[in-house]
């Protein structure tokens, strides 16, 4: 037996709800990341909070990417599985994610009182041409588990894993430590000696493991762990927002929990509404105090709140919201992805619509983004989106810690922040419906504002040219930001046969795809946008240099309706946009998919003649 | 907690012509004009800083008080002068926040904000203008509507019975219940005066007149359909009428008793319930915000090191 050497593996442990997959996860990546290996890892998180154990909605696991070089996104397929029983594994067989030599290991310790299950299960695989590997928890660790009330079994396959990886006992031994230091040391030690159990178990019986080198440039500077809610918190505490004002929903709610604990150390207030239209009108209130704030939600919240989005375009209130975005519509699937509500945040409130969307690719964008908002939000004084989704919410990543600014006044944004957003800084002087911005509590200041329509002074004014005119200069301000945004980021030549096209957290399947394009040779390029409304305007001449432009969009989208990205990019370059590469499936994109699409269309098999 | 303003020591006092900006917009004889004197005697007799008051409203005839008064305003949208005064109450406690709001914003639309802002209990003057129907709307039924009385929406009468917004108010735990009447301006300003000096979320619940579509809903002329409250810790009755009508003795401590004359079909005009210790939600954010160990942005990703 030999160890493979590879360059990237993905594998998933697939458990029951509430055992503690994730931590196991959790405590193999930081040991790995410690190694300078680059990992990516993506939770799977059932939508009920304890459900029957042994059934599909059961599932609840982890997937990890790990790599020698830095990886953008969770990747294509599974390598090696280690699941608890049959039902989480038929489950997850569901989704199609497993590479044609997939390494299936079941632990068959429910076999006895399931055999006909387990049995169908095991063909499923077989007949899949993936490899079963049948195995049973050692009695020792099995009674050590059941001493503990049924826990531990994560700490098995930790150990397992372990082994499988190619790590050594006491790197991960350490990480368990530090991510299990609150547990009563005897606990922790009973922990620890089920995962040496564990390891033993493989190295005995798992005939195959690999090996994913380090990068010592890896190994350089400060690292951390972070997911993108977590970033995005830590974002708004940097970017000086002081009051953050929302209501609980998937996949937002982690932003409050976070922030709860940490806001008012750093002189700001986390406010719990009693509804999601409450928690905006909070945060309105508090900037026209001139306070930063925020609200934070997802998709039936953003309904909820679009009267007070457009109220605070007409009021000239700064206003920041962030949408999580998940599975719909209406509840949907609301803990699986999706990028369905570009088109709510661009055009849902009532009347004219003028606000900025900006968003996010990964953790580090998560980190910025609120630098952004802000920004924009009080230089034109409309409402900004930051538009997450469930799988940049929760995925995590080893980074370099980014740089800290501490912002206190906008025009402190530093230059790398605009760079990364692709836009270039506003120019000084925005011109505004009404001449005074004053914040209360200023003298000789005193204003109103209004959703009515208003003349300069701010008095009410329901005038033919008045009304017009508070539109344009709305609109200007959008426009202006539409002039200081960009080239937007490409992938691959800029003159070729395919182009596709994708925005937020679609970027790192993008990248990947394109690369192994252009390796094969293949005349497909990539391009991906930040800031998607307003969109830049040099878009059609870019476009211009392709013979077919499509979307990538984790969003629904056929040969006669066209995914939300493809409407906004067809409207304003009016080039035939094809949505072939949208998926609603609640799972993110993949690399391969892209590709084969991409070459679909290249070939002309695709069921669209997409022509500029 | 944040950006907090002084207000500048200003050399002049206050007049009622520093408050007015433009003529209101309301029908002639309308309830409204009557609060709106009253608002403005009350900051002029407490000299209170206009820059430093924010008046939030929300949708109807009511909700252009604000542009009718010259301080800080915010006419947001119907039903939720709350929630925006809440912003306003967390991010800026140095500042007055009076909110105005018709019977329809407050008990229909918005009936779930009320609700908790009486819970939460934040710092601000909650001005009710009832005028029992949607007026600016033109005539439609509102929770306040006596039943029988036809409007546009419920022609055959008003199907149902009004809800009783000062029971509804002291049974989700209000810590400050007063009325009043838009043609009785001293006790109006009492009232308010009252109100402003109260710890906590103080409602001022107003009979409106609205001559245009209800010429009958309060009888101004006349005094004996309602009668005070009085009490040392209370209101005073209004001085030019408190003779034409009954005046009863009500301890506004006396929870039970309020309870008694909020559900009685005859009103009451005075300070119905008052408990000046119920913690406030506003207050204790900014506790939270004053006890915590202050921690360095610049410290800010140390936690998530690996």
């Amino acid at each position: 037996m030999s160890v493979d050497k590879v360059s990237v593996a993905r594998f998933e442990l697939l458990m029951d709800a509430g055992f503690g997959a994730q931590k196991a996860g959790d405590v193999l990546v930081q040991a790995f990341a410690k190694a300078g290996k680059y990992v990516y890892i993506e939770p799977m998180i059932p939508a009920e909070i304890s459900p029957p154990p042994r059934t599909r909605p059961a599932l609840s696991g982890v997937i990890i990417r790990v790599a020698d070089f830095d990886i953008t996104n969770i990747g294509n397929d599974t390598d090696v599985i280690i699941a608890s029983h049959e039902i989480v594994l038929d489950r997850r067989l569901d989704d199609d994610e497993h590479n044609p030599n997939c390494k299936v290991l079941l632990d068959m310790g429910d076999k006895e009182d399931n055999q006909e299950s387990y049995e169908k299960a095991c063909k499923r695989v077989t007949k899949l041409g993936l490899n079963i590997y049948p195995f049973e928890i050692t009695t020792e660790a099995k009674d050590a588990i059941k001493a503990m009330g049924g826990k531990g079994t994560n700490m098995f396959y930790l150990g397992m894993l372990t082994w499988i990886y190619s790590m050594t006992e006491q790197s991960v031994v350490d990480e368990i430590k530090l991510t299990f230091k609150k547990l009563k040391e005897d606990i922790l030690e009973k922990n620890i000696r089920i995962f040496h159990q564990g390891y033993q178990f493989a190295k005995d019986n798992v005939h195959f493991s690999y090996q994913v080198d380090g990068s010592p440039e890896n190994q350089t500077g400060e690292k951390i762990l972070i997911d993108g809610n977590s970033a995005l918190s830590m974002g708004l505490i940097d970017a000086g927002i002081k009051l953050f004002s929302g209501y609980p929903i998937t996949p937002a709610s982690s932003i409050m929990h976070t922030l709860a604990k940490v806001l008012p150390s750093y002189g700001g207030i986390v406010h719990q509404a009693e509804d999601e239209i409450s928690a905006i009108g909070t945060a309105i209130g508090s900037y026209f105090g001139g306070v930063p704030s925020v609200t934070c939600t997802s998709g039936p919240g953003l309904s909820l709140k679009q009267e007070f989005i457009g109220y605070a375009s007409a009021a000239e209130i700064p206003l920041i919201i962030i949408d999580a975005q998940r599975s719909g519509p209406s509840t949907g699937m609301p803990t699986k992805t999706e990028q369905s509500d570009l088109l709510a945040a661009a055009f849902g409130s009532h009347g004219d619509n003028t606000k900025i969307i900006i968003s996010v690719a990964n953790v580090i964008d998560c980190f910025y983004a609120p630098q952004m908002a802000r920004y924009l939000a009080e230089k034109l004084r409309l409402p900004v989106f930051i538009m997450s989704d469930f799988q940049t919410a929760n995925s995590y990543k080893v980074i370099t810690k980014p740089q800290v600014t501490e912002m206190n006044d906008v025009n402190e944004i530093k230059d790398f922040v605009l760079e990364r957003f692709h836009i270039n800084r506003l120019p000084d002087k925005i011109e505004m419906v009404r001449d005074d911005q004053a914040n209360p509590g200023t003298p000789g200041h005193m204003r109103r504002v209004t959703g009515l329509n208003t003349d300069s002074k701010g008095n009410v004014n329901y005038s033919a040219n008045t009304n017009q005119h508070s539109h344009e200069i709305r609109n200007e301000k959008v426009h202006t930001v539409a002039r200081a945004l960009t080239k937007p980021e490409m992938f691959g030549n800029e003159e070729n046969e395919v182009l596709v096209v994708g925005w937020g957290s679609t970027r790192g399947a993008i990248e990947e795809a394109i690369y192994v394009c252009k390796k094969e040779g293949l005349p497909i390029s990539g391009l991906h946008l930040k800031i998607v409304s307003p969109l830049p305007l040099m878009l059609t001449e870019i476009f211009k240099k392709f013979k077919k432009v499509v979307t990538v969009e984790v969003a629904y989208g056929d040969e006669i309706k066209p995914a939300p990205l493809a409407m906004l990019l067809r409207s304003q370059t009016l080039v035939d946009v094809k949505s072939i590469i949208c998926e609603a499936t609640g799972r993110p994109i993949r690399p391969k998919i892209i590709k084969q699409k991409a070459k679909e269309i290249l070939h002309g098999h695709a069921n669209a003649t997409v022509t500029v | 907690m944040v950006t907090q303003t002084q207000p500048s020591p200003s050399s002049q006092p206050l007049t009622i012509k520093d408050l007015q900006t433009e003529n209101p917009r309301w029908c002639v004889g309308c309830g409204d004009f009557g609060i709106l004197m009253g608002v403005k005697r009350f900051m002029v007799d407490t000299q209170i800083s206009a820059a430093q008051t924010v008046n939030v409203s929300g949708i109807g005839c009511s909700g252009r008080a604000p542009n009718y008064i010259n301080a800080y305003g915010v006419h947001s949208i119907h039903g939720r002068p709350i929630t925006v005064a809440m912003g306003l109450a967390l991010s800026r406690p140095d500042l007055n926040l009076f909110i105005h709001a018709g019977d329809g914003d407050t008990l229909s639309i918005g009936g779930n904000h009320f609700i908790h802002g009486i819970n939460k209990n934040f710092k601000c003057v909650f001005v009710l203008y009832d005028n029992e129907l949607y007026a600016l709307t033109k005539n439609q039924t509102s929770p306040t509507t006596r039943k029988g009385h036809t409007t546009m929406t419920q022609p055959q009468g008003t199907y149902l019975d009004p809800i009783g917004a000062l029971r509804l108010a002291l049974g989700a735990g209000a810590s400050f219940v007063a009325s009043t009447a838009d043609w009785i301006p001293d006790h109006m300003a009492s009232t308010l005066k009252a109100a402003f000096a109260h710890p906590g979320f103080a409602l001022v619940h107003i009979s409106q007149r609205c001559p245009h579509f209800d010429p009958n809903n309060f009888d101004h002329k006349t005094s004996s359909w309602f009668s005070f409250l009085k009490h040392e810790k209370g209101i005073a009755p209004d001085k030019r009428i408190a003779d034409k009508t009954e005046v009863i003795e009500h301890d506004p401590s006396n929870l039970e008793a309020a309870f008694k004359f909020a559900c009685s079909p005859r009103p009451y005009f005075g300070l119905f319930y008052q408990n000046s210790n119920k913690p406030r939600y506003d207050s204790i954010m900014h506790d939270l915000v004053k006890q915590a160990k202050p921690r360095s942005r610049a410290q800010l990703l140390d936690g998530y090191k690996i």
